[in-house]
């Protein structure tokens, strides 16, 4: 409204909220997809890996297979729904131009990629919580460390959500929405150790969990969650952070020269 | 002297592919004008429009809305503009109230402010009824009057519409006339791009006809209409149409 700035610190809270509110409520009307979809397909996992499998597999590390595979189908899920919010979201908008809203508007890069965030990090957390709570009724979950729990699907989750935002910039098609997800997350995913620890793989392939970064991101949940860590301690959390830091300013970089946003 | 509403200078505009889309367009627009700006198809007008409200980038060129660099201060900038664009760019799946409120809401409005502002536009505009169904659902002429209520949600003092009757019965152009004329005689600045000459004729105090991204021809209605064959004949001169096609 002309002559009511209504900013403070020159962040337009208002602005910022509303981003917040309408990715909600796009989020909300598809919550079969949003958040159905991953906790049908986490059940799955948990039963067939954690019971039919796991119950011919010994402990790992002084625990019960389920209780070791649960990280990983939590951080599998929350990578995915982070992604394919922010993915979506972007190239949606973009395709319809409905974009062009927020772009008239007194928006600053940083507002708009801190409103679609926002509403990633929810339902990334929300999904994972789902999950823990199947956890639960399996008997199987237990968080050692709850600042170090939000910390990965907190990170993890804005790292994807960053990385969405790029290949949501980028797809000219929905085909190419999806390219990253068939060639990339999910392969990457199911390699990172979900369903082994590093040891159990043959000394020639181990590089290939090291070099992985969703190895990581797996690792330090599994750390939180049932305190069992394969990296030296920090290694995980720096990573993380420096990957937010660089896809950030990426994405921010990207917003300001208009890639894929204007004419 | 005052400060104007929007000042374009040198504005030019090549899009990635090497496509000239504005060759070189300068205008001014003083406060409280009602301008209209003509052209064929291709000659410029709606990248001009993209470039004033941040659509587009300018390639080069220099744009200030009330003394407002566009580009630099974007921010402040696009406070004081409301746009219709010329396609609707809108979520097929919000209501016409979401789309309004939201709009609101990215320009800083509070929902104290909002809520008496959407009520007043959804009632202008007859959109009340409408207000909880998709706008995919609506027909042509309520969709056009979404964007427009959007594009005035935030009382804005430079308001752009690029073709906003296109497409709509002559009872709502009618209304939107009314409309226009009233909120410009309160003092608002309006820009208008339309291919219907006789509405241009009917509401603009001022005219610039653009072809191939520069401007072909400015000046107040009176001196573009007044000519034999009127403003149809002084755009068909400006435009450069061939002799047979000039109104007889």
């Amino acid at each position: 409204m002309t002559g009511s700035t209504l900013t403070k610190m020159g962040v337009n809270w208002i602005g910022l909220y509303t981003l917040v509110r309408r990715e909600m409520t796009r989020m909300m009307r598809v919550p079969i997809q949003a958040f159905i979809a991953p906790w049908i397909s986490a059940l799955l996992f948990i039963f067939i890996f954690g019971f039919v499998v796991g119950g011919r597999i010994s402990e790992i590390g002084g625990h019960r297979y389920l209780e070791f595979v649960l990280p990983g189908i939590v951080m599998m899920n929350v990578v995915n729904a982070a992604f394919l919010q922010s993915s979506s979201s972007i190239y949606f908008s973009r395709f319809i131009r409905f974009i062009e809203e927020t772009l008239v508007a007194p928006l600053s890069y940083a507002e708009m990629i801190a409103g679609g965030l926002s509403v990633v990090v929810l339902r990334a957390v929300f999904t994972g919580i789902g999950i823990l709570l199947m956890g639960v009724a399996f008997g199987a979950t237990q968080v050692q460390s709850w600042p170090l729990f939000l910390f990965w699907v907190v990170s993890v989750s804005a790292v994807f959500g960053l990385l969405g935002i790029i290949v949501g910039l980028w797809s000219k098609s929905f085909e190419q929405l999806n390219m990253p997800v068939v060639f990339f997350l999910t392969p990457l995913s199911m390699v990172g150790g979900v369903f082994n620890t590093v040891q159990m793989l043959p000394d020639w392939l181990r590089w290939l969990a090291w070099a992985n970064p969703f190895f990581y991101f797996i690792n330090g949940l599994r750390g939180a969650m049932i305190g069992f860590d394969e990296t030296p301690p920090g290694l995980g959390e720096g990573l993380t952070l420096l990957l937010l830091v660089v896809l950030g300013g990426t994405v921010w970089r990207l917003y300001a020269k208009g890639y894929g946003l204007r004419e | 002297m005052s400060v104007p509403a929007l000042a374009i200078s040198h504005l030019r505009k090549v899009y990635r592919g090497g496509t000239v889309a504005v060759e070189d367009i300068s205008l001014t627009i003083p406060e409280g004008e009602f301008f209209g700006f003509l052209g064929p198809n291709g000659a410029g007008k709606s990248t001009t429009i993209h470039c004033i409200t941040g659509i587009a980038e300018p390639t080069g060129g220099r744009i200030e809305i009330f003394g407002i660099d566009a580009v630099k201060d974007y921010r402040e900038a696009r406070r004081l503009v409301g746009l219709c664009p010329q396609e609707f760019n809108v979520d097929p799946f919000a209501t016409p109230y979401q789309i309004v409120d939201w709009m609101g809401g990215y320009f800083g409005m509070t929902a104290a402010q909002r809520k008496p502002r959407l009520d007043m536009l959804m009632e202008r505009f007859e959109l009340g009824p409408h207000r909880k169904k998709q706008f995919r659902e609506l027909s042509g002429g309520l969709k056009r009057r979404v964007v427009l209520a959007r594009a005035l949600v935030h009382d804005p003092k430079l308001i752009i519409l690029d073709e906003p009757t296109a497409g709509v019965d002559v009872e709502l152009r009618r209304v939107l006339w009314r409309y226009l004329a009233e909120i410009n005689r309160d003092g608002k600045t309006i820009l208008l791009t339309s291919h219907y000459l006789e509405e241009v004729e009917r509401l603009c105090r001022r005219i610039a006809i653009v072809d191939k991204g520069r401007v072909a021809r400015e000046g107040s209605k009176d001196e573009m209409a007044g000519g034999p064959g009127g403003l149809e004949q002084a755009y068909l001169v400006a435009t450069g149409a061939e002799p047979d096609h000039v109104a007889d």
